[in-house]
């Protein structure tokens, strides 16, 4: 195993030579401190800090191609890392000895098609590099609430399937180009058969499906073609406050059903809604306990009668239409479709924040529950009920009523009890909800996966096969699977 | 090292946004970086998390070691403190960047892990009592000087030994205008340069010269040029009971100055001691107003991108710190300016050594006004 082969610090030097070599010298470095740049990020309570043994800044995928071969050929673990954002400890080594595969370099937007509504990007193309340029064809991605510094292609590709538009539905990835340790180029749906990257299910099975979605990686995707969103001139939004999570179910259930709203998110008032609302500067206590937030878009015509609709099921919601300043609506519309910038306001909500959040998929019915066991085992493990916050993002086109939900916790990220308590949260949590009835986790990271893989019968079996077959010598970051 | 606890849980609270590393992406929806040395070196370890990373993991004993990475990583950042005004946008964040970031250059010289280039700074100093070494003084000319003048004109070394041009604009002005000033009979550098590279020991003697100088001079207001020399008097002096300006605050405080106004279309590059530090902001601009069009930049205020030069990047880092200037000439000629100003000799040398071959000038705020003043 690798861990045995690169054991000495000589081996070391002439490795990181050998990368040097193929990137060039200021693009390969094993240097201590830089590589502790790398060690950590904020889910640190959950994944402790550990140090890539190199970093590598590849400007190409020829460049990639060679780094993965050499690492395959000696069987050294791989991380690719993007923008390192994940918030789950997804780029942080498991193994001694890994290369950190920093792909920020290759940062090409090498497509706009406007025609066709897509965009291919490189792995360092970001959410506002890209909005930058789409929007000048009134085109835009599909955001996640994640800072608006990430990767489109990691974003995409890790299944970031719920986003700040209900409406853009949750599958944004078209096709894309993967690079696997044995150096070969695979290419998925129509882009395998022609130069149109522009069909999803193009030759046999929906190979980009199975690719994605892993808690790590089984390759290094060098472009991504994905969906754009049309961006319209007409826009609306409402607030509505609700004192619990139950009442606004319905309302929400018509919008979806009727696919009135782009965006429709419901949130706690002390959590997500400073982000959407751009400031900590507001009494937001004064605002009942829960509010949805709704934009409703489209061509003349379309816009004044869907707005027409969402009004008069707004009369019969049984929540309170809130008068808010008119700047926080356009934060609300900047954030919703402009990218987030503001969402990272979370961090700030416990005066120095950190976030912790259970991500789940699953169906509008279940809402209420999910809100009810999340303060249950937050009191249980001694988190004080005014760090318990909670959001809902329903997805078009709701078959399944599907929703994305977050059990959020928000706390001081430099109070090691605190985060003793959410490990505590966690343990019980997992199987609570695992009990009660999900679709899937959000994201398959390490903590939640283990109690997961465990239901799942035999399709694990095939999962780490399908694994094996891809990566036989494991050195692509499995995300702490298998 | 002091505050430890206080550090580490500042950098704990950092949760690798990366947000702080452009400008306010809306309502403009563009993308503009915002940290020079994160942009110039790509790494991780260039931007505001990755050095907080490393602070951790020195503080932690993690690292035991100067390695060459360590110390590109720490000193190749001219703490110019955009990320932290990004930051406290979107965080709470106790402790601004540039803080820490002094407080990581301090325990790195504490440990003696300290650049040559910026010993050798010490050494100059030690030896000249000026930043550049220079064995010469810089002329006042004769009789100007009233030493019971209420006004003393701080020069600092970059402006007597680098840029003169900036001091003699400004005692020009002083005559033009009839303000009775005095300069230090022995003016010994601030130690700005120290206390941004750590070398805080260095600069306890240079402190106490300047302190005695100014009380014996019995002045009321001490005029700066330079912006690392008033933000260290704010910052790194004791309180001495007299009023430290820079000569934009002190120039606006005078009102109508009967300035012709020059056919100039100008940009105003913010330096970041004087934006981000003191939060000057609206001073310089006022002056420039009445001289020159300003035409705005797209990065400007508390997201002025740096010209490269602070924090000890121009003595050891020169290719980066001209690269990061130059991206600033571009944003000014994007503008449409025709002259790129400032209020600092420091951003003046640097920006003015990237213009070399550009069709853009370079000028500090004091130039244009001294060159506008009617007798
Ligand atoms: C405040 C906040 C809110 C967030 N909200 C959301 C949200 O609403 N929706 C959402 O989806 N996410 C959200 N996130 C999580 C996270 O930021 C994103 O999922 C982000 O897309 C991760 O992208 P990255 O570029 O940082 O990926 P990285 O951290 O670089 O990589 C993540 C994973 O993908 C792998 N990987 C990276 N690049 C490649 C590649 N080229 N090929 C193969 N594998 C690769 C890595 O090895 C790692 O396993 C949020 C984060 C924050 C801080
Ligand atoms: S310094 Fe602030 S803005 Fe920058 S990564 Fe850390 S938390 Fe985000
Ligand atoms: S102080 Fe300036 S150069 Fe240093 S990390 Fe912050 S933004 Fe970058």
């Amino acid at each position: 195993m690798f861990r045995e082969v690169i054991k000495m610090n000589e081996t070391f030097s002439t490795l990181v030579k050998d990368l040097q070599a193929i990137v060039g010298e200021e693009n390969a470095t094993g240097d201590r401190a830089i590589c502790t740049s790398y060690s950590r990020d904020q889910h640190w309570h959950f994944v402790p800090a550990k140090n890539p043994a190199c970093i590598v800044r590849p400007g190409n995928k020829e460049e990639v191609r060679t780094v993965l071969m050499l690492a395959n050929t000696h069987k050294i673990p791989v991380i690719p890392y993007s923008a390192g954002i994940n918030v789950r400890g997804l780029t942080i080594p498991v193994h001694d000895g890994s290369i950190l595969l920093d792909l920020s370099r290759m940062n090409r937007i090498l497509e706009i098609n406007p025609d066709m509504k897509t965009a291919t990007v490189e792995p360092g193309v970001t959410f506002g590099m890209l909005l930058e340029q789409t929007r000048k064809y009134k085109l835009r991605p599909a955001f996640p609430d994640a800072p608006l510094t990430v990767s489109v292609l990691a974003n995409y590709y890790l299944r970031g399937i719920y986003q700040t538009a209900a409406a853009d539905g949750h599958d944004h990835t078209i096709s894309y180009e993967m690079i696997l340790p044995n150096g070969e180029t695979l290419k998925t749906g129509s882009r395998a058969l022609s130069e149109m990257p522009y069909f999803r299910y193009g030759v046999g099975p929906d190979f980009a499906g199975m690719f994605c979605a892993h808690p790590g990686t089984c390759g290094v995707v060098t472009e991504l073609t994905a969906k754009l969103y049309r961006l319209y001139d007409n826009r609306k939004e409402y607030f509505i406050g609700f004192d619990d999570v139950d009442t606004p179910t319905k309302f929400i259930y018509n919008l979806m059903n009727d696919e009135l709203a782009a965006s429709i998110r419901l949130v706690d008032n002390q959590s997500w809604l400073k982000g959407i609302f751009g400031t900590f500067d507001y009494p937001y206590e004064s605002l009942p306990k829960f509010v949805l937030c709704v934009l409703v878009e489209g061509v003349d015509g379309v816009f004044e009668a869907k707005d027409k609709l969402v009004r008069a099921y707004m009369e019969e919601c049984g929540g309170q239409v809130l008068d808010l300043p008119a700047e926080f609506a356009s934060t609300f519309e900047h954030e919703s479709l402009g990218g987030a910038e503001k969402s990272c306001m979370v961090f700030g909500i416990k005066g120095r924040g950190n976030y912790h959040c259970i991500g789940l998929y699953g169906p509008l019915t279940l809402a209420a529950k999910y809100y009810a066991v999340h303060e249950r085992t937050a009191l249980e493990v001694g988190i004080p009920q005014d760090h318990v916050h909670f959001y809902i993002d329903p997805i078009y086109s709701f078959h399944g009523q599907l929703c994305y939900f977050e059990l959020d916790v928000f706390y001081d990220g430099s109070d090691e009890e605190f985060g003793d308590k959410l490990r505590n949260y966690n343990e019980k949590q997992f199987h609570r909800l695992l009990e009660l009835g999900i679709y899937g986790w959000f994201r398959p990271y390490a903590g939640i996966i283990e109690p997961t893989a465990e239901r799942i019968g035999y399709l694990a079996e095939v999962w780490k096969k399908f694994l094996h077959v891809l990566d036989p010598n494991e050195i692509m970051n499995r995300g702490k699977l298998f | 090292m002091e505050r430890e606890e206080e550090v580490l849980s500042a950098i704990h609270h950092c949760v690798k946004c990366k947000l702080c590393s452009i400008a306010s992406f809306h309502p403009n929806e563009e993308w503009l970086p915002l940290c020079p040395s994160g942009e110039y070196y790509g790494y991780q370890a260039f931007y505001a998390p990755g050095k907080m990373e490393i602070f951790r993991a020195i503080l932690e004993g993690e690292i035991t070691e100067p390695s060459e990475g360590l110390l590109n990583s720490v000193y190749a950042c001219t703490v110019c403190g955009a990320c932290y005004e990004k930051c406290k946008q979107i965080t709470s964040v106790e402790l601004g960047a540039p803080d820490l970031f002094e407080a990581m250059r301090r325990e790195l010289a504490g440990k003696g892990w300290i650049l040559d280039e910026h010993k050798a700074i010490a050494d100059k100093i030690e030896e000249t009592k000026n930043a550049y070494g220079e064995k010469y003084e810089y002329k006042v000319k004769e009789g100007a000087t009233d030493e019971n003048a209420d006004v003393l004109y701080y020069i600092g070394c970059t402006a007597r030994y680098r840029v003169p041009e900036i001091a003699d604009s400004m005692l020009r002005i002083f005559d033009k205008l009839g303000v009775k000033y005095q300069v230090m009979g022995e003016e010994w550098c601030c130690g700005s340069v120290l206390f941004r590279t750590g070398q805080v020991e260095a600069a306890k003697e240079l402190v106490a010269h300047n302190v005695e100088e100014i009380k014996k001079s019995g002045a009321k207001t001490v005029v700066f040029t330079c912006p690392g020399c008033l933000k260290t008097f704010e910052k790194n002096y004791p309180d001495m009971g007299v009023e430290l300006l820079h000569a934009t605050q002190f120039l606006t405080r005078l009102g109508n100055m009967n300035l012709k106004k020059e056919d100039l279309k100008a940009a105003y590059h913010d330096p970041c001691h004087l934006g981000r530090d003191l939060g000057i902001y609206d001073e310089p601009r006022a002056v420039l107003s009445k001289v020159a069009d300003i035409k705005p930049m797209k990065r400007e205020r508390e997201q002025a991108w740096c010209c490269g030069s602070g924090g000890g990047v121009k003595s050891a880092f020169d290719d980066f710190a001209l690269w990061s200037a130059a991206e600033r000439l571009k944003e000014a000629k994007e503008a449409g300016a025709e002259a790129l100003v400032s209020a600092c000799p420091f951003c003046k040398r640097n920006l003015k050594e990237a213009a070399e071959k550009e069709e853009l000038e370079v000028y500090d705020v004091v130039e244009l006004v001294n060159r506008c003043l009617e007798r």
